[in-house]
């Protein structure tokens, strides 16, 4: 309830945040609801099964964005690959948010050695050029589920969210009212759940945002240049389909153009809500719009 | 409890690590042994100017910061190697007052909580009832009024009323002893003056000795009782404030009282002016909180 309150206010105090959180709102929900839409798009076949319809038809009223070289609803297809490009960037935002949060705590809080040995771990992992090593991992990773391809990109994208908690944990934890919970007898853990993370919650929601964001177009980098891992089709496989056949050339260019707006739209949202957090929990004016 | 209650800082040094200095060393703390007796109740005052060490003796006494060498003793048993029961009995009866009245509080809960944490974790009442009657029962003491602190966020309240939600913490607690790291620095004239009553109400009602450190030779004047003068991480002088203050021994007191201004009318005016000044800033007003209810 309280931390309800708390995210409440903060989003009236950014129209940034406000923004961006209603556009990934009504992603999250055309990716929920797709297949019902899917479905409806079908009525009564499998509109993404091969052979579905004719290839390579252009827009028109039954079929609002044409079909692929298979004869597969192009609209069918770009909402459940949305959907899957929102589940990976969950699944890998949360695994590396949570991971994370336990490396910053862990280092941050218990300073000293431990905080030495992490942080250079999370220093390695950070300049370590992860494209390429990607590209390797997916080489290996045929026919893979979603999950797997989540936890194989978040391998790269939790240092983030750590480096990120980290230096906020650093500060945090040397405020008197840390010192004032542990004279009140708190025990580290209390002091970390209690006092320091319900501060650390923009910082948290950050890194969550950034570590998505990161696995959404680390996915799609990978597919475009043709080296995904095979068995999802997330919005980045479409694109790549779509160079891959020069479906531009056919008239179907629906097929690459709407992914690409979905990832700017995504793109802008999940920024907005990093740079809106930013604003509001910004030190500097933390005095002011904090509470 | 049979342990007698004293603490005891034997040749007690702190240094960090610091970039900058020949040895890659500071010494915040070069060498302080002092013994402060809960019997009988007294104002010890530990001054210095800025830098010389005073906070972080204070955090050395609370626990808070393991000094590099020396050691630090409640009833004889040195406070890093206490035993459950004698944690627990050196907690209830060394407790702090920071200096700092607003980051005191953690921005995102109400500042009832603070005086909550000490009811449960320090089994202050036993039902909820008691403890909200010993909650006011202790705003009351330190001349607050329940309805108007309570429920409230800290940036909510002013610096006065937020540092005397603490000593109504202390009150509740009544530990043998009160750290008090220069509890009334941030605060304006008139405020600072109930506070040092109600911390020399404390000592005479309830047997706390308080360790006050500041670095205002005039706040230790008007409490009284013993002096310690700390400089560079070292205690050079100590003894009664009367005593000190009239026949200082170590140069660095002499240039400390030196440094008071003069009792000339003309400067206590310009005082005078700037304290109006101040307490017509706050959001709350702390003028009206100030006088006692009751
Ligand atoms: N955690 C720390 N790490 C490094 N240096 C520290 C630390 N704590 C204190 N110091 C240094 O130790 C010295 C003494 O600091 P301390 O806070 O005890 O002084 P003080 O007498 O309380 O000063 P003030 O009146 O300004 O509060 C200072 O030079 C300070 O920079
Ligand atoms: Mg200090």
């Amino acid at each position: 309830m309280r931390i309800l309150n708390a995210v409440l206010r903060t989003v009236r105090n950014s129209g940034r945040l406000a923004t961006g959180l209603v556009i990934l709102a009504v992603m999250v929900l055309l990716a929920l609801l797709s297949p019902l839409i899917v479905q409806w798009i079908g009525g009564g076949t499998d509109p993404i099964e091969v052979a579905a319809y004719e290839k390579w038809l252009v827009p028109s009223g039954d079929h609002v964005l044409g079909t692929d070289q298979f004869g597969r609803d192009v609209l069918a297809m770009v909402l459940s690959a949305l959907s899957v490009s929102l589940q990976i960037g969950a699944i890998a935002g949360v695994i590396s948010t949570v991971v994370g949060v336990v490396v910053a705590f862990v280092a941050g809080y218990k300073g000293g050695w431990i905080d030495n040995v992490l942080s250079t771990f999370t220093g390695i992992l950070l300049v370590i050029p992860t494209f390429p090593l990607l590209i390797a991992l997916s080489a290996y990773a045929k026919n893979v589920s979603l999950f797997q391809v989540g936890v194989m990109i978040s391998i790269f994208s939790w240092p983030f969210a750590a480096k990120t908690i980290r230096s906020q944990v650093l500060s945090l934890r040397s405020r008197p009212y840390v010192d004032l919970a542990r004279v009140s007898k708190a025990r580290d853990l209390e002091i970390i759940t209690t006092e320091l993370l319900p501060n650390l919650l923009p910082f948290i929601g950050v890194g969550f945002a950034s570590s998505a964001l990161g696995a959404i177009f680390g996915l799609v980098g990978l597919e475009v240049i043709g080296l995904g891992p095979g068995g999802v089709i997330d919005l980045g496989q479409i694109i790549f389909n779509a160079i891959n056949t020069g479906a531009l050339t056919l008239g179907a260019w629906p097929m690459f153009v709407v992914p690409i707006v979905l990832l700017t739209l995504l793109f802008a949202a999940l920024n907005m809500i990093n740079i809106g957090l930013e604003e509001v929990y910004n030190p500097r004016l933390r005095g002011v719009a904090g509470e | 409890m049979s342990t007698e209650k004293v603490i005891e800082l034997r040749e007690v040094q702190q240094r960090f690590h610091a970039r900058g200095t020949p040895d890659g060393y500071l010494t915040a703390v070069a060498d302080a042994s002092f013994r402060l007796d809960a019997e009988p109740p007294q104002v010890v005052s530990l001054v210095g100017q800025s830098g010389s060490g005073k906070s972080t003796i204070a955090r050395n006494v609370l626990g808070l910061q393991k000094p590099t060498a020396g050691t630090i003793t409640y009833g004889g048993k040195d406070i890093f190697k206490l035993n459950r029961t004698e944690y627990d009995e050196y907690r209830r009866n060394v407790q702090p007052v920071f200096q700092d009245p607003y980051s005191i509080f953690n921005p995102f809960y109400r500042v009832d909580r603070v005086l909550w944490k000490a009811v449960k974790k320090f089994s202050l009442a036993s039902t909820r009832e008691a403890g909200e009657a010993l909650i006011e029962e202790s705003l009351q003491a330190v001349s607050l009024d329940p309805g108007r602190v309570l429920g409230r966020y800290p940036h909510q309240l002013s610096g006065g009323q937020r540092q005397r939600i603490m000593l109504a913490r202390i009150h509740m607690l009544r530990p043998a002893f009160v750290i008090a790291d220069e509890p009334v620095s941030m605060l304006d004239a008139q405020i600072r003056k109930l506070f040092l009553d109600i911390l020399l109400d404390f000592q005479r009602e309830h047997g706390m000795t308080t360790l006050f450190i500041t670095h205002d030779l005039s706040t230790v004047y008007y409490l009284g009782g013993q002096v310690m003068v700390i400089t560079k991480g070292e205690i050079v002088e100590r003894g009664p404030v009367a005593e000190v203050m009239h026949t200082p021994s170590h140069p660095y007191t002499r240039l400390l009282l030196d440094s008071i201004p003069q009792p000339d009318p003309d400067a206590r005016w310009t005082t005078r002016i700037t304290v109006n000044e101040s307490a017509a800033t706050p959001p709350t007003d702390t003028a009206t909180e100030a006088t006692p209810i009751i």
